[in-house]
């Protein structure tokens, strides 16, 4: 008897299930679906999720020496993780609350899309595709960088067309396997390319000659040619080819639709840039923001001018937001310097000079 | 009214009836929700009209596709496809072979057989695989450098981009040089299966003018008689294709000829045997210590040695219980090669995580991928379901 009751109790559910299903057509249920999508979106953008939780979620480099790696005392350094630092320091005050998630380069933006961090700074290029097709936004500019070729000095190299055949490595997931491709096929130039998943097993084939070539952004390069292994050859014995294949800004990114926070991340890396240009260092921003030489410095230090009400741009964080991030890691040139002046990158000539010095770092008036 | 509600009655007393509404009701529940599934999964865009476009990367290893980078993502991942399954068939059959060996070893009287294969296992089973390519890998880089490669008198030439063999490219007769091997083959083996039968029937040697006929004899002699003939008259069957390494105008070093093995190839194929090859040993020393311990002592009481003993008596038998776990361990050999992005060897994972990082779309390519590994699967237990089926058929 118990076993009818139970049988009838399974059909009456099971038909109560099939009738709420029938109830919803698939258009509505397609519409349904999209209404709840954007409420969710806009109820939680990512501001509020960091300023929830505490701490910043950041997916960088761990294995590139100057932008992003992890040193042996354990604890995260380069130029892109001082971007970490600053936003961290603007939304949640402290340039130590954040969590380094370490990414390789065809892994990044499966994390970013899913929600597992909250921003990529790791040396990541801004291409169209990457802006649409992967649901990216980038924000400003950090390193204007372009792809190179990095060889070995003795074997006589001097342009790309004099590797016909060549054998070269190059990293899976990146836009310097498809920049390869497309500078060798349109030259016409045969060549063969190892892809590899990580930096390791690739410098490994490297020095043993495997392939000819190593091609990566040239940043990337000078940081990988500085600390070449002496046994290899050392620095010395390879040399990065003039040429450059291809334009490679890099920037950090968020998600598409999460205005709120892009702006923050965007405005926190021009506040810095506009820092080295008012003057403003690491040192003096205290002083400066008692006594503020003029309404624009005020402005970005979000503190009154004279007696003045304090410019508040509606970001949703604190307005000193600038402030903190210049106290916490200095300004454009300070991290530059900190970073990446040691591995050979020189600023003066280079795009990555300020636009008063006839280079691309510019950053729009916070006004 | 009545009537109808009456044959409802009776016809629901009978438990095969409720049992088949119960399940009636189940099926209509499952396919509802499947098509529920499918009306929110078009949402995700779960469509591979990406995969039309051109892919614009290049791919180290290309076996039988001639790709180009200006070729869609279909070709590539055809590629990457040939690749694996490459990887795969070979290293299956070292695998097997070496594992069956090792297999046999352990059970050796002789110590020094026995401790090498213990130790093979022991030390191989319990190191990841990602760690046992990385040093494939290393090693591989260790050969010399192509400058400086070895070359025995232009035949073998060995360097860390590469071991080059000679090939056998098809000369101007090779057509017609594989038609009359292969007829050759079929000929000799039709005229040693029809000797042997006849004697295994009539119970005594077969007698052409007095002299007694062996088959097998026979049928090699046969072979060698069509194939030297055949060479008299068309001459030589293949061109040899020899490998050699020179420098271009550049100082390049390309390869030329030969048949190539590369690094990454050996890396991956020596891995996954060595790994798979201890799983294997456990198999068959398992299944050989399963058989009962008096078909050997029969055997020996019989006076066959070693060898006959293992052949004849214990191997096929055991051959019953190996074939569902080697199914086992075969599965796991082409699904852990998925592994080989690590170093550079261009299989349909790693493929596949191009295409997905220079479209975005991951979701229907991820779809795609294990649709090939279930098909890849399938395709090996559907083969070695068909041998185990032979090999278990009573009177055999």
């Amino acid at each position: 008897m118990t076993k009818l009751k139970l049988s009838l109790l399974f059909l009456s559910v099971m038909s109560l299930a099939i009738f709420v299903a029938c109830s919803s057509e698939p258009e509505t249920i397609t519409k349904e679906v999209e209404v709840i999508k954007e409420v969710m979106v806009e109820a939680k953008s990512t501001l509020k999720t960091v300023q929830d939780r505490g701490t910043l979620k950041c997916g960088v480099n761990d294995n590139l020496t100057g932008f992003g790696v992890l040193t042996s005392g354990g604890t995260f350094e380069g130029f892109d993780i001082d971007y970490c630092k600053a936003v961290a320091a603007a939304i949640l005050g402290d340039a130590s609350k954040v969590e380094y998630v370490p990414l390789t380069a065809s892994a990044r933006f499966e994390a970013l899309g899913s929600g597992e961090i909250d921003m990529l700074v790791r040396n990541t290029t801004w291409t169209a595709s990457r802006d649409r097709d992967l649901a990216n936004d980038f924000t400003a500019t950090t390193f204007y960088d372009g792809q190179g070729m990095m060889v070995y000095a003795d074997s006589g190299y001097k342009t790309i067309e004099d590797m016909a055949g060549a054998t070269v490595c190059v990293l899976q997931g990146t836009t310097t396997e498809l920049n390869l491709d497309d500078r060798f096929t349109s030259a016409g130039l045969d060549y063969t390319p190892l892809t590899f998943e990580t930096n390791d097993p690739l410098q490994a084939a490297f020095e043993e000659k495997r392939c000819d070539g190593w091609t990566t952004d040239k940043s990337g390069l000078a940081s990988k040619r500085a600390e070449f292994p002496a046994s290899a050859g050392g620095p010395d014995s390879l040399v990065v080819l003039a040429e450059t294949l291809s334009k490679e800004p890099l920037g950090p990114l968020t998600r598409d639709n999460d205005s709120n926070f892009y702006d923050v991340v965007q405005w926190v890396v021009f506040g810095l840039i506009q820092a080295e240009e008012s003057g403003i260092t690491s040192a003096n921003v205290a002083a400066m923001a008692a006594n503020p030489t003029d309404p624009g410095m005020a402005r970005l230090l979000g503190v009154g001018f004279g007696d003045g009400k304090v410019s508040d741009f509606s970001f949703g964080v604190d307005p000193t937001f600038v402030q903190n991030a210049i106290a916490a890691v200095g300004n454009y040139g300070e991290i530059y310097e900190r970073h990446l002046t040691p591995l050979g990158l020189t600023r003066s000539g280079s795009l990555n000079a300020l636009w008063t010095n006839g280079g691309l770092i510019y950053a729009p008036p916070f006004r | 009214m009545d009537l109808f509600v009456n044959k409802l009655y009776i016809w629901s007393r009978s438990q095969k009836n409720r049992n088949l509404l119960i399940q009636f009701f189940f099926l209509i529940f499952i396919s509802l929700f499947i098509y529920y599934l499918f009306t929110k999964a078009i949402l995700l865009d779960m469509t591979l009209s990406h995969f039309d476009s051109r892919a614009g990367f290049g791919i180290s290893h290309t076996f039988i596709i001639d790709y180009t980078s200006n070729d869609s993502r279909w070709v590539s991942y055809f590629t990457g496809v040939i690749n694996t399954i490459r990887v795969c068939i070979v290293a299956i059959l070292f695998a097997t072979l070496l594992g069956t060996i090792m297999g046999v070893a352990r059970l050796s009287k002789n110590i020094l057989f026995s401790t090498i294969s213990y130790l093979y296992v022991e030390i191989l089973r319990n190191t990841p695989l990602l760690i046992q390519i990385i040093f494939w890998q290393i090693i591989f880089l260790k050969l010399p450098r192509i400058s400086e490669a070895l070359t025995f008198g232009n035949t073998v030439v060995i360097s860390n981009r590469g071991i080059l063999l000679p090939n056998a490219s098809s000369g101007d007769n090779g057509n017609i040089w594989i038609t009359i091997i292969i007829i050759a083959v079929i000929l000799s083996l039709i005229v040693s299966y029809i000797i042997n039968k006849k004697e295994d029937l009539e119970g005594k040697s077969i007698k052409l003018f007095n002299f007694k006929l062996n088959g097998n004899l026979l049928s090699i002699l046969l072979f060698f008689t069509i194939t030297i003939t055949t060479y008299f008259i068309l001459q030589k069957p293949f061109n040899l294709d020899l490998p050699s390494i020179y420098q271009n105008d550049k100082g390049t070093y390309l390869q030329s000829g030969g048949f190539e093995f590369t690094p990454e190839f050996g890396a991956i194929l020596f891995a996954l045997v060595m790994y798979t090859g201890t799983f294997i040993t456990e198999i068959v020393r398992g299944s050989i210590q399963s058989l009962s311990k008096g078909q050997t002592e029969a055997a020996q009481a019989l006076g066959l040695s070693n060898y006959q003993i293992m052949t004849l008596i214990v191997l096929p038998q055991a051959l019953r219980s190996i074939i569902p776990p080697l199914t086992n361990q075969y599965l796991n050999l082409t699904k852990n090669s998925s592994l080989s992005v690590v170093i550079a060897y261009p299989e349909l994972f790693m493929v596949s995580r191009t295409i997905m990082n220079n479209s975005g779309r991951a979701l229907p390519v991820f779809f795609l991928i294990l649709a090939t590994y279930l098909s890849l699967s399938l395709v090996i237990s559907i083969i070695m379901n068909m041998i185990n089926r032979r090999v278990t058929r009573i009177g055999t």
